[in-house]
């Protein structure tokens, strides 16, 4: 070993031992601040005595010891201290052996559950007393090993700063008397999340790194990548957790392929799929599994990580399975509402369904506020404007962008885009000029026209349009009523003098986002007919295009429906201990696969794939998948039986009634279990659980699961391809459809 | 950084209990990421040799079986130290043998504009 040198192999073990070590000694001495302060008395004997004496044969365990051996001899310091006070002196002397006692039993306990204390530690370096960035340097330096001047490179801040945001820190977990303990209840959510964003955080700190810049930065990846797995290892049952790492191995999966020979950004699309590695994806694949196998609600973590793996799985751009990534994006939107979502998801749109659908989304994102100066939303905007052939309007758009961006080869890549679409505009502005000269037609107007254009003679104005719209002669006093509140709004952003034929559907549709964007669907919904109206009656005399209303999508009001089962009423229901195990599986069955009764009633034991967790039902052709609950039962159920019905009824069938020799059970004689037979058991069990003492019905069961799915964010094609259900209007209940916008009218 | 780590022949033959041990090992390292990819090499294979244009396969002659590597391990580390360290464990399962510690070059230590 003496060829390595021995700081740096002190170094090693450290990072590789500072959690395990560190987080036994928090729980001996109770402080973190004290906990690390041992620590490294321990790591500064090592750097003292490994030169001289040689590494020792196992020096993670060396290096615990001399920790353990420290914190031992402050305890005793503390409890003479403590006694001092209270007793002689020679008293002391008498007694020696009940402190002996006392620390030789912590340090028995600090023997066994290390991995939990790693875990407690994590929970408390990311506890939310502590401002972000305490939290990112805490972890990095308790969990990940780092040293102060290692985190203060990597964050491109002086190493003073990072010491004083640690010991601020430190003090503060100290005056909060936060406790060493993983913490339970609603609390762990919240508390885990935390935990969760430290850990994305330095991975996208990691990830932001360019070309040129110091390897400690883009090294953070690898270092919160380490972070999530151990994570992951401590709390397997946590799909966000697992979720997270997976994203986490994609996205790192294609570090080699994200910049160019000079540096320079490679988008996703465009990057050289043969560089990705292979390693990675496979382990992210392996990490989704996992979470998949938690179960639970789809999280903002595994729905970003589903989304990375569509892009994974695709061997070509061509191959991206962006309806699929589109649905994700929908499931997202709802678990992690934010503007920037909502622009990759309009992306996804119109990769998916053309570039209408996405423009239609990307402008009511074009009046809010957090995505002001936000470079990317002109960019896609411009992108899909020049899809769509509007290269006056994509230029300005590009423009735009590369005057918000920072990054100078994406400026370059923006304005070149913009000059391309320049060049499209003019070819098209002198065709339109011949067809004029040709047909004495008037030019269309290309892009939109300098702001504070006053009215010319013969432009009718938005104020005076409306007040001839509002007095036509056949209109109801209370639908002039409502269509007033409609176009009043109008006015008073656009203002009444604007010529009609300057209003766009892209400035239009940003007012009824920021008036609208946040009402209920119906509000929203009568606002656009109103508009519409307006709109067709102006085009129809010339004065406004026809496609003002266009970008406006109908939302869903939500319709009577069955009313789904309490969350906590089916949560007593599966912990009753005397339902019967073919009722409690079958119900368990339905509610999780959300499936119609008579379907799964329709299953047959040689249909099973009891691995794959589902079950063909042969005469719809499709597949019921069933999650852990039933998963665990099934086995059960089945016992020796190969083949068969799955549920069956109680007692054979009498010869005047034999059913068909499929219904029949080859081992027991028994036939199936009818649907009457099922939804009268489950009325019956059910009936005190019911506030209308009737019982549910297993439709109602089913329904009920939809309705919890959609709650937790699922969309239509999700819940369609679960349940199987054939339409998404049936649907409509529980989700919000997403619907083609090229559909709109 | 990546490391290749390979064991040559002539180490005791595995007994369960080292199985074992060397099982719960690979499935840690694995968990924490570390342990990339392993596996165990037939003794010998083929032996191919380019010279001139010309490809000849055969199938020997060998090293001696002491000399030949017959596994592997490619690990993902922060440092030399840590593959070092990492590497240490795996031969205190094993025992006795020889084995060696190769960095695997990444696109980071490609010649340009350095890391990706």
């Amino acid at each position: 070993m003496t060829f390595l040198d021995a700081h740096r192999v002190v170094d090693a073990v450290w990072k590789m031992e500072s959690a395990r070590i560190v987080a036994g000694l928090v729980r001996m001495v109770g402080d973190v601040g004290l906990a690390e302060e041992l620590a490294q008395d321990a790591v500064l004997a090592a750097l003292e005595q490994w030169p001289e004496a040689g590494v020792p044969d196992n020096p993670g365990a060396w290096l615990m010891a001399i920790a353990k051996r420290r914190a031992v001899d402050h305890l005793r310091r503390e409890e003479r201290r403590e006694r001092g006070q209270e007793l002689l002196a020679h008293d002391l002397g008498t007694r020696p052996d009940d402190g002996e006692r006392d620390v030789d039993d912590l340090v028995d306990a600090l023997d066994g559950e290390v991995g939990d204390d790693v875990l407690r530690l994590m929970f408390v370096s990311c506890h939310p007393v502590l401002s972000t960035e305490a939290r990112v340097a805490l972890t990095l330096r308790l969990i990940g090993g780092l040293r102060t001047d290692e985190i203060a490179r990597a964050f491109l801040v002086s190493e003073s700063a990072v010491a004083q945001r640690i010991v601020r820190a430190k003090r503060a977990l100290s005056d909060a008397h936060v406790p060493f303990e993983v913490p339970s209840g609603p609390e762990r959510a919240a508390r885990l999340s935390s935990v969760l964003e430290v850990i994305y955080l330095v991975f996208n700190e990691g990830y932001a790194a360019t070309a040129g810049d110091d390897l400690m930065r883009p090294s953070l990846c690898l270092e919160a990548l380490r972070l999530g797995r151990v994570l992951a290892e401590l709390t397997p049952d946590e799909a966000e957790v697992h979720g997270l790492v997976a994203l986490m191995e994609l996205q790192q999966s294609r570090s080699a392929a994200r910049t160019g020979p000079s540096g320079e950004p490679v988008v996703l699309h465009e990057q050289n799929r043969g560089r990705w590695d292979p390693l990675l994806i496979r382990r992210g694949f392996a990490a989704l599994l996992r979470a998949r196998q938690a179960g639970g609600p789809l999280g903002p973590y595994v729905l970003q990580a589903a989304i990375a793996a569509c892009h994974a799985r695709a061997a070509t751009p061509e191959e991206t399975d962006w309806p699929q990534i589109a649905a994700l994006y929908e499931a997202l939107v709802r678990v992690l509402p934010t503007p920037v979502v909502q622009l990759n998801r309009a992306v996804a749109l119109a990769m998916a369904y053309g570039p209408r659908a996405g423009l239609t989304l990307v402008d009511t994102l074009t009046g809010e506020p957090a995505l002001k100066g936000y470079h990317l939303l002109p960019a896609v905007r411009g992108d899909l404007l020049a899809r769509l052939g509007r290269h006056g309007e994509a230029r300005a758009e590009f423009e735009r962008a590369a005057s918000l961006t920072r990054n100078t080869p994406e400026r370059a890549v923006l304005l070149r885009r913009a000059a391309t679409c320049a060049e499209e505009a003019t070819a098209e502005a002198a065709e339109a000029g011949r067809e004029e000269a040709t047909e004495a037609r008037p030019a269309k107007a290309i892009g939109q026209p300098p702001a504070g254009r006053r009215a010319a003679d013969g432009d009718v104005t938005l104020g005076r349009a409306m007040g001839l719209f509002l007095a036509r002669p056949d209109l109801r006093a209370d639908t002039v009523r409502s269509y007033t509140q409609t176009l009043s709004r109008l006015c008073r952003h656009l203002g009444e003098d604007v010529p009609l034929r300057d209003v766009t559907s892209h400035r239009v549709a940003e007012v009824f986002a920021a008036a609208w964007g946040t009402a209920a669907g119906a509000t929203w919904n009568r606002h656009r007919a109103a508009l519409r109206s307006f709109a067709s009656w102006a085009a129809e005399r010339g004065w406004a295009t026809a496609d003002l209303a266009a970008p406006l999508d109908r939302r869903p009001e939500p319709r009577a429906r069955t009313r789904p089962i309490d969350r906590s009423r089916l949560e007593s229901l599966w912990e009753r201990p005397d339902v019967p195990l073919r009722e409690r599986t079958l119900w368990l069955l339905l509610y999780e696969s959300a499936a119609p009764a008579d379907w799964a009633l329709s299953l047959n034991v040689e249909d099973l794939d009891l691995p794959g967790m589902r079950g063909e039902v042969k005469a719809r052709r499709h597949w019921l998948r069933w999650q852990s609950g039933t998963a665990a039962l099934l086995p059960l159920l089945v016992g020796d039986r190969r083949r068969g019905p799955l549920f069956l009824a109680d007692r054979r069938p009498g010869p005047g009634r034999m059913p068909a020799a499929a219904d029949l059970c080859p081992h027991t004689g028994r036939g199936r279990l009818s649907y009457e037979r099922a939804e009268y058991l489950f009325k019956r069990a059910t009936r005190d659980l019911d506030p209308e003492g009737g019982g549910y019905t297993l439709h109602r069961l089913r329904h009920s699961r939809l309705a919890h799915l959609g709650e937790d964010g699922w969309s239509a094609p999700m819940l369609m391809s679960l349940s199987g259900h054939a339409s998404a209007r049936t649907l409509h209940g529980f989700v919000r459809v997403p619907r083609p916008a090229d559909t709109v009218a | 950084m990546r490391f290749l780590m390979t064991t040559k022949g002539g180490s005791r033959t595995p007994d369960a209990a080292m199985m074992a041990e060397m099982g719960a090992f690979i499935e840690e390292m694995t968990r924490a990421g570390v342990l990339l990819a392993t596996g165990g090499l037939e003794p010998g294979g083929l032996r191919m040799i380019s010279s001139g244009g010309e490809i000849t396969v055969t199938d020997g002659p060998f090293t001696e079986a002491k000399e030949a590597i017959v596994s592997f391990a490619l690990i993902e580390a922060r440092s030399r130290e840590e593959a070092v360290e990492l590497a240490r464990r795996f031969w205190k399962i094993v025992g006795d043998g020889e084995g060696a510690i190769q960095r695997v070059f990444g696109p980071e230590d490609a010649p340009g504009p350095g890391p990706r």
